[in-house]
């Protein structure tokens, strides 16, 4: 069963956004159950701190097993900071896909978005 | 997430004389782009000519392997947009689906859906298939060694050695999944220009477990007869993917 926590906020494509420490900031990366789905983890490309991108963009690319897929940004903002330790460990998001298999730090360029991705309960309803 | 397999109409374009791994992945590109633009199904049976090394989109290929070699035998090489490890396309039928996500469901009900068919076509062949397990037992490949070096769930085996080796990309709404049924030879060739040892191949061929040759039309007809679908003959790329650039370019090759 995927641990899907109550206090993140989530898309339709297996994002979770994150709120943290910084107001302005949030963390961005996969769910457990898209973690699962996918397998192990064994490449992640991210973009540069400085990227901006439109909700919804594609701001990177996962790789596990044999399958490349693409990463979609949850809110409209731009990158703070990038997960420099997937580089060397990118089964970080297999196993802390919300701790230290993080993926980019977003700068939302309205707060008022993240109200519009899904609780933890539409969320799970989504995934079954 | 994993959506009923639909009743589909497939297109499909079968291409024995073969083409170079440039030409050959930016036509899977674009059929990829199609399926993702108009919701269109495809199959594409096809070869590579000249026999060709294809590299994983995300290997570390500059570390891996000896571009210096490669250039000095003369082999074509190329760089997929899909997953995967190294993969010497020399004996086989080349395949490529590339359909709407929600054709199969998650990446691996379509992984294991596609397998199951191309292992049906071999059936009537003779060979006695099975698909692997889902979770291995072992890890999955690492970064070094060829993509038919380990064996992972849903592939096509034959007595545990793999005759299949496939890889995947998915973009907005579509998927591509190519690999290679392997008709004789081997991934030797892999080893010869890498720049460490490999893993001992796992792979088998239609040849070696038939004990006979096995041709590529044979072969394509098996998947056209078994595939389950309705397949008709695609109005070839209606629109030809205009230039292989990107395949072409050593900057996308040894990217990394």
């Amino acid at each position: 069963m995927a641990n899907i926590p109550a206090d993140l906020r989530y898309t339709k494509d297996h994002e979770y956004v994150k709120r943290t420490s910084d107001a302005a900031v949030v963390q961005v990366g996969i769910t457990d159950y898209a973690q699962g789905e996918l397998g192990d983890v064994v490449y992640v490309d991210l973009p540069k701190v400085g990227a901006v991108f439109a909700s919804g963009d594609v701001f990177g690319t996962i790789e596990a097993v044999k399958a490349v897929s693409e990463l979609y940004a949850p809110l409209a903002g731009t990158v703070t900071e990038v997960n420099k330790a997937l580089e060397g460990d990118p089964a970080l998001v297999n196993r802390d896909p919300y701790g230290a298999g993080w993926m980019i730090k977003l700068r939302p360029k309205t707060a008022a978005e993240l109200d519009q991705l899904l609780s933890n309960e539409a969320y799970k309803k989504q995934i079954g | 997430m994993l959506l009923t397999e639909r009743q589909l109409e497939w297109e499909l374009t079968r291409e024995p004389a073969g083409r170079s791994g440039a030409a050959n992945m930016t036509i899977d590109a674009s059929l990829l782009a199609e399926a993702a633009r108009a919701g269109r199904s495809f199959v594409r049976l096809y070869r590579f000519d000249p026999p060709c090394l294809s590299l994983g989109r995300n290997e570390p290929a500059a570390a891996q392997y000896d571009r210096a070699a490669i250039a000095r035998l003369g082999l074509d090489v190329v760089r997929r947009p899909t997953g995967g490890g190294a993969v010497w396309h020399e004996h086989e039928v080349t395949y490529a689906v590339a359909a709407s996500i929600a054709t199969f469901g998650g990446l691996r009900a379509a992984y294991h859906a596609i397998h199951a068919r191309l292992a049906a076509a071999l059936q009537t062949l003779g060979v006695a298939t099975a698909l692997a397990p889902d979770r291995p037992t072992a890890r999955p490949p690492d970064r070094r060694g060829s993509c038919f070096a380990t064996p992972v769930g849903g592939e096509v085996l034959v007595g545990g050695r793999k005759l299949i080796g496939s890889a995947q990309v998915r973009e907005g709404r579509a998927f591509l999944q190519h690999g290679s049924i392997l008709l004789a030879g081997s991934q030797e060739m892999i080893a010869a220009v890498s720049r460490e040892p490999q893993a001992a191949s796992a792979a088998t061929t239609l040849s070696k477990e038939l004990r006979r040759q096995v041709t590529w039309d044979e072969v394509a007809d098996a998947v056209v007869r078994a595939w389950g679908d309705e397949l008709t003959p695609a109005a070839l790329y209606r629109r030809l993917p205009p230039s292989t650039a990107l395949f072409a370019d050593p900057f996308w090759t040894w990217r990394r």
